[in-house]
């Protein structure tokens, strides 16, 4: 028996790893020509197997990771805004994490995958949607002219690669996790 | 996904003056820039900051072609900022005219001026990751989460995790990289059909590269935890980063610099 406390981090830490290079894999293109990574993937699974913490504190050291690795900042806000706070309220995925435990303790079911797997990834895509939403209003307010509808663009730029990319991150995860507790049970192991 | 290398980092490790700066001086400085380009009032504030960049791009001996990479992720920004302030809807005077719509010459300032902040603000923070190694920042941010320690802020912990995801990226780019090329090389079409049969071809490769994950944080925690390794507080370091007077100079007066030439220009 591992010491929790150790294993957690570690896991932490190479699923931030794991997600820094799936930041930089296309999946797929947008219409409207946004790359569409599994880059929240492993943070969904963390959080689902590890909980809330793990899960936020995976998450905002992705966005600083992600920071460090690729840097796109355009204005001050963005720095906190767009990268740790949005990744770490991907953490909100772990509110299905107790309902998953006790479904795999019962043997996972496709209705556990559709009923706890999908909503809480899609919450967790939601979550981190708010933070960039609030991000862009800032951006557009600040650069475009006054009295443009800077809401409406924020919520077009960012929904739409946020929509997509939740909603593909949440099918990986429904397809993955069961495979996963199969191979190798997060119980047990901490 | 091309089974072509996955690029990760963007460190250039040359010896110069701004590599050998602490990296909480030059997050500093970083910080300073960005706030004299938003104190700035025109075109000339600008220019001086646009001084200041390419004089730091030359004492770095970092490529220029790569402190300007950052340029093309934000080009549809700063596209978008050029047009949305340029263009209007039938104006009374106008630049050029193609049908009710027109560039106009107000606008087009406005827009350039706030798309060079855009591009100065990106090239700065680009340097900052092209001259500081990502070990160098995660200790500079253990640093600046130290006093959060008594509210609760698991600095440390925080750090150490940082330290050994960054230390893993380019290990789990390798083997992600080779498990993509073995179900491509049993002809699964990673990069062909729609969006759910993506997904869907990306599931085998997934697995195998979770699988490996955990299986590899089993083994680090063994190492770690045999080591006497249990976090919390009184954890030393084997290289400890430090600011010198000279980075503290570089700091203080860099940054006393770029205020004031904000506040005046």
């Amino acid at each position: 028996m591992r010491n929790p406390r150790v294993l957690t981090m570690v896991e932490t830490a190479l699923c931030v790893a794991l997600a820094v290079v799936l930041a930089r894999i296309v999946v797929f293109e947008a219409p409207q020509g946004g790359a569409v990574s599994l880059e929240m993937l492993p943070i969904m699974v963390l959080a689902l197997r590890r909980g809330a913490r793990a899960g936020i504190i995976g998450g905002m050291l992705l966005g600083v990771a992600l920071l460090i690795f690729k840097p796109v900042t355009v204005h001050w806000a963005q720095v906190v805004l767009d990268y740790p706070l949005a990744f770490g309220v991907l953490g909100i995925t772990a509110l299905g994490s107790r309902a998953w435990r006790a479904a795999v303790a019962g043997g996972p079911t496709a209705a556990a995958v559709w009923t706890v797997i999908v909503p809480s990834c899609v919450l967790g895509g939601l979550a981190r949607f708010v933070p960039h939403f609030v991000s862009g209003v800032i951006f557009f307010g600040q650069y475009a002219p006054k009295g443009q509808p800077v809401m409406l663009y924020s919520l077009l730029y960012n929904g739409g690669y946020m929509l997509p990319a939740t909603l593909l991150c949440a099918a990986a995860a429904a397809l993955l996790l069961p495979a996963l507790e199969r191979a190798v049970p997060a119980a047990g192991r901490a | 996904m091309s089974p072509a290398r996955i690029a990760i980092g963007q460190y250039v490790p040359v010896d110069s003056p701004v590599h050998r700066l602490n990296a909480l001086a030059k997050m500093g400085l970083v910080a300073a820039f960005t706030a004299a380009l938003f104190l700035v009032h025109g075109f000339a504030g600008l220019a001086a900051a646009g001084a200041v960049l390419v004089a730091a791009i030359a004492l770095s001996r970092v490529p220029a072609a790569a402190a300007a990479r950052g340029v093309s992720a934000v080009a549809v920004i700063v596209a978008f900022t050029l047009l949305a302030n340029g263009l209007r809807w039938r104006p009374a005077t106008a630049l050029v005219r193609v049908g009710p719509l027109a560039l106009d010459a107000a606008g087009l300032r406005t827009g350039s001026f706030f798309a060079l902040r855009i591009l100065l603000l990106v090239i700065a923070t680009t340097l900052l990751t092209l001259t500081t190694s990502p070990v160098e920042i995660t200790e500079a941010l253990e640093r600046i989460l130290r006093p959060l320690r008594p509210l609760g802020v698991p600095a440390g912990e925080l750090a150490m995790t940082l330290t050994i995801a960054l230390r893993f990226v380019p290990t789990t780019a390798e083997e992600t990289e080779r498990i993509v090329t073995a179900q491509s090389m049993r002809g699964a079409r990673l990069d062909s059909g729609g969006p759910l049969a993506r997904v869907r071809a990306w599931v085998p490769v997934l697995i195998a590269v979770f699988f490996n994950l955990f299986r590899r944080a089993d083994d680090l925690a063994v190492a770690m935890e045999s080591r006497c390794y249990h976090g919390g507080e009184g954890r030393t370091s084997m290289r400890m980063s430090k600011m010198r007077s000279a980075d503290w100079v570089a700091l203080l007066a860099g940054a006393s610099m770029l205020i004031a030439m904000g506040l005046m220009l």
